[in-house]
């Protein structure tokens, strides 16, 4: 037998074990995650459509995905922070979306600025939002955990204290509206021209090159990686900075997309993030995943909340299944993933 | 035995003398009581109210249920574990309280099944954590949404208005002291207790140092923190009795805020997020400083708005500190050997 085909191979540390056993016969197919999410998508969708007959009508799809873009950037930030290990994660995710967007505000409403310059001095913000967890945590050497949750506070009531608790507008200029409302051939522009590049260039990213290979091999044995040669610490702030960016990059879509910037945009959302990174097959502990992974977590997500507000079940409650979704999606990697995955 | 022997920064417990104090050392254990005293001076300077008896007693009452809710998240921070589900939690059971006492139930009844069902809500954390072996900011990331959707449902659009449960829970004073001072100080000793003296408690401190040698060493590694987590819930429980008499209402985000504040005051006042080292005392040491900070913004005129930056702020100072003299004692220790 030869290990699960969705472990990377560069990822297999120095001295483990070369094969592992499959465990139940068919199990090596369906632990898989992607596999198992792709079922489920099917068959969410199949019960969805049957009790619904707008679910499967273009505008609700339309008005499904614009939803999904947003948190799926943030939860490929949350999954390449994850995916690099040693604790690695950003609970300041959803502050950080709220401030970049508070602050590209600030750029278009208070100095006038056009918005789309504003969108990429916002991403320039994000990058340095990010770049001070990536501080906190690789170069003074505070867990993660503690590191994000201060900027969590931080970065959220700043992003208050800025907009005083107000909102700030001015982007619906120059076409700017495009990036969040329009739509290319039926679909969200958000979603082809942002969501599915940044993931295809992630994942391509991850496979083919250096940093790529990298980041398994850190978030698998940061110790053997160090041996090699691999500067571990650059490459975890490298990755801090990334989830800042693709914060960013969710605080612009929102703006163009619902053309305000409320300081309260992304509270929440390092949940749903964490979530998503978690259900699509990302090891908590690091080093192990698949980006395809979370892509397929976001898409399920999506369409199980669509469902549920077709089915006249309200936020609050979305989050509370979501909450249970991310216990019971971790306890499922530890049943049916390959064994010897417990920590 | 020799792992249950009293941590050396743990406190006066320590009678190991071969080690000469450090500056790191120092400023480890030095640096709290040093910036609460020079907060309350500046504080004091700038505000003429600050020290009167009513603004202090206010002070007490207002973080009452924090201190609590802290001193639990003491011991869990300890285990390096923690729980980021206590302030929906609390919202949970401050609509239990209200309903109970909406119902006339004796005041007794509803303090007993609070901390009961309290103590309830921690062992579905704590079980979720040991038997399903979740790490604790997954699972009380995801449990907090759980108790988060619960507080809503129950709600269902309608505010229950309620009062103190019973005097010694509650702001009431006598001569001038607030009687919930005489519980939560009643907490932090019999915890400060546990901790230095009592087998649960030394096996905390173990368990944190070095989970894997601990269970070598024989310590039932998921019954501690699995109790650890249940007297989380249950000190969760008392505090939302203090926090109903409060806030005075109970709504679909009540306790929400409490979260974060009480990691804040466990991780100021320097408990190590590492685990194993820190301390109950230490904790209330935080808690004064992060109270006196937000009441001194407010009181010294700078919008309330401001204190979640300040709080922040003073999280990710004491933090690094923390770390950084850590290291370096590390640093030194080795080089001892």
């Amino acid at each position: 037998m030869t290990a699960p085909t969705h472990r990377p191979t560069a990822a297999t540390p120095p001295g483990a074990p070369a094969s592992r056993p499959a465990g139940r016969p068919g199990s090596a197919l369906f632990a898989d995650r992607r596999v198992f999410l792709l079922a489920l998508i099917v068959v969410v969708g199949a019960v969805m459509s049957l009790l619904s007959p707008y679910f499967l009508q273009v505008d609700n799809l339309l008005s499904m995905t614009q939803y999904g873009a947003v948190i799926g950037l943030l939860a490929l930030g949350q999954a390449l922070v994850i995916l690099g290990g040693g604790g690695g994660i950003d609970l300041s995710i959803g502050s950080s979306l709220s401030l970049s967007g508070v602050f590209m505000g600030l750029l278009t409403q208070s100095a006038g600025l056009s918005p789309w310059l504003a969108a990429v001095l916002a991403l320039v913000f994000g990058a340095f939002l990010g770049l001070i967890n990536g501080i906190l945590v690789g170069v003074i050497g505070i867990p993660p955990l503690i590191a994000t949750l201060s900027t969590l506070y931080f970065y959220g009531s700043l992003a208050n204290v800025i907009t005083n608790g107000k909102q700030f507008g001015g982007f619906d200029r120059q076409g700017f509206s495009f990036l969040g409302q329009g739509a290319v051939a039926g679909v969200p522009v958000q979603v082809l021209l942002v969501l599915i590049p940044a993931f295809a260039i992630a994942a391509w990213a991850m496979k083919r090159t250096r940093s790529g290979q990298h980041t398994y091999e850190v978030g698998t044995s940061d110790r053997a990686a160090a041996l090699v040669g691999v500067d571990v610490r650059r490459l975890r702030i490298g990755l801090y900075v990334l989830a800042g960016v693709l914060a960013a990059v969710g605080a612009v879509v929102t703006n163009s997309w619902l053309l305000t910037a409320r300081p309260s945009a992304g509270t929440g959302f390092e949940l749903q993030a964490i979530t998503i990174a978690v259900l699509g097959g990302i090891n908590i502990f690091g080093g192990r995943g698949h980006l395809s992974g979370v892509f397929l977590a976001v898409v399920l997500v999506v369409v199980v909340n669509t469902g549920l507000q077709l089915a006249g079940v309200g936020n609050s409650v979305q989050v509370g299944i979501l909450g249970a979704l991310l216990i019971v999606s971790v306890l499922l990697n530890r049943v049916i993933g390959p064994r010897g995955e417990r920590p | 035995m020799t792992v249950l022997t009293p941590e050396p920064t743990a406190g006066p417990a320590s009678s190991r003398t071969g080690r000469s104090i450090s500056s790191a050392t120092l400023l480890r254990s030095g640096l709290m009581p040093v910036l609460l005293v020079l907060e309350l001076i500046v504080f004091g300077v700038l505000s003429k109210e600050f020290f009167t008896a009513g603004n202090l007693s206010d002070l007490v009452v207002n973080s009452g249920d924090l201190a609590l809710i802290a001193a639990g998240m003491t011991l869990v921070i300890m285990l390096s574990g923690i729980d980021v589900s206590v302030g929906p939690m609390l919202g949970v059971l401050t609509w239990g309280v209200a309903t109970m006492t909406g119902a006339g139930l004796s005041p007794w009844v509803v303090v007993l099944t609070t901390v009961a069902a309290g103590a309830l809500l921690g062992a579905v954390n704590g079980t979720v954590i040991v038997v399903g072996g979740v790490a604790p900011i997954i699972a009380t990331l995801g449990m907090a949404a759980v108790y988060q959707t619960v507080l809503f449902l129950l709600w269902g659009s309608r505010d229950l208005f309620t009062g103190p449960v019973v005097p010694l829970l509650s702001g009431q004073k006598a001569l001038g002291v607030p009687l919930m001072v005489i519980p939560i100080l009643l907490v932090f000793v019999v915890l400060a207790y546990v901790l230095k003296m009592r087998r649960f408690g030394r096996h905390i401190y173990a368990i944190g140092n070095d989970a894997t040698g601990a269970r070598l060493l024989g310590v039932s590694v998921g019954r501690v923190t699995f109790g650890a987590y249940v007297l989380l819930g249950a000190l969760v429980g008392l505090a939302s009795m203090i926090y109903v008499g409060r806030v005075g209402v109970v709504q679909s985000n009540s306790g929400s805020e409490l979260t974060l504040a009480a990691i804040a005051a466990v991780v100021v006042g320097g408990t190590s997020i590492l685990g194993g080292q820190g301390g109950v005392v230490r904790t209330l040491g935080g808690l004064l400083f992060i109270a006196v900070l937000q009441k001194g913004i407010v009181l010294v005129g700078v919008p309330a708005l401001w204190s979640g930056v300040m709080v922040g702020a003073a999280v990710a100072l004491a933090v690094s500190v923390d770390v950084i003299t850590r290291r370096q004692v590390d640093r030194r220790e080795r080089g001892n050997r």
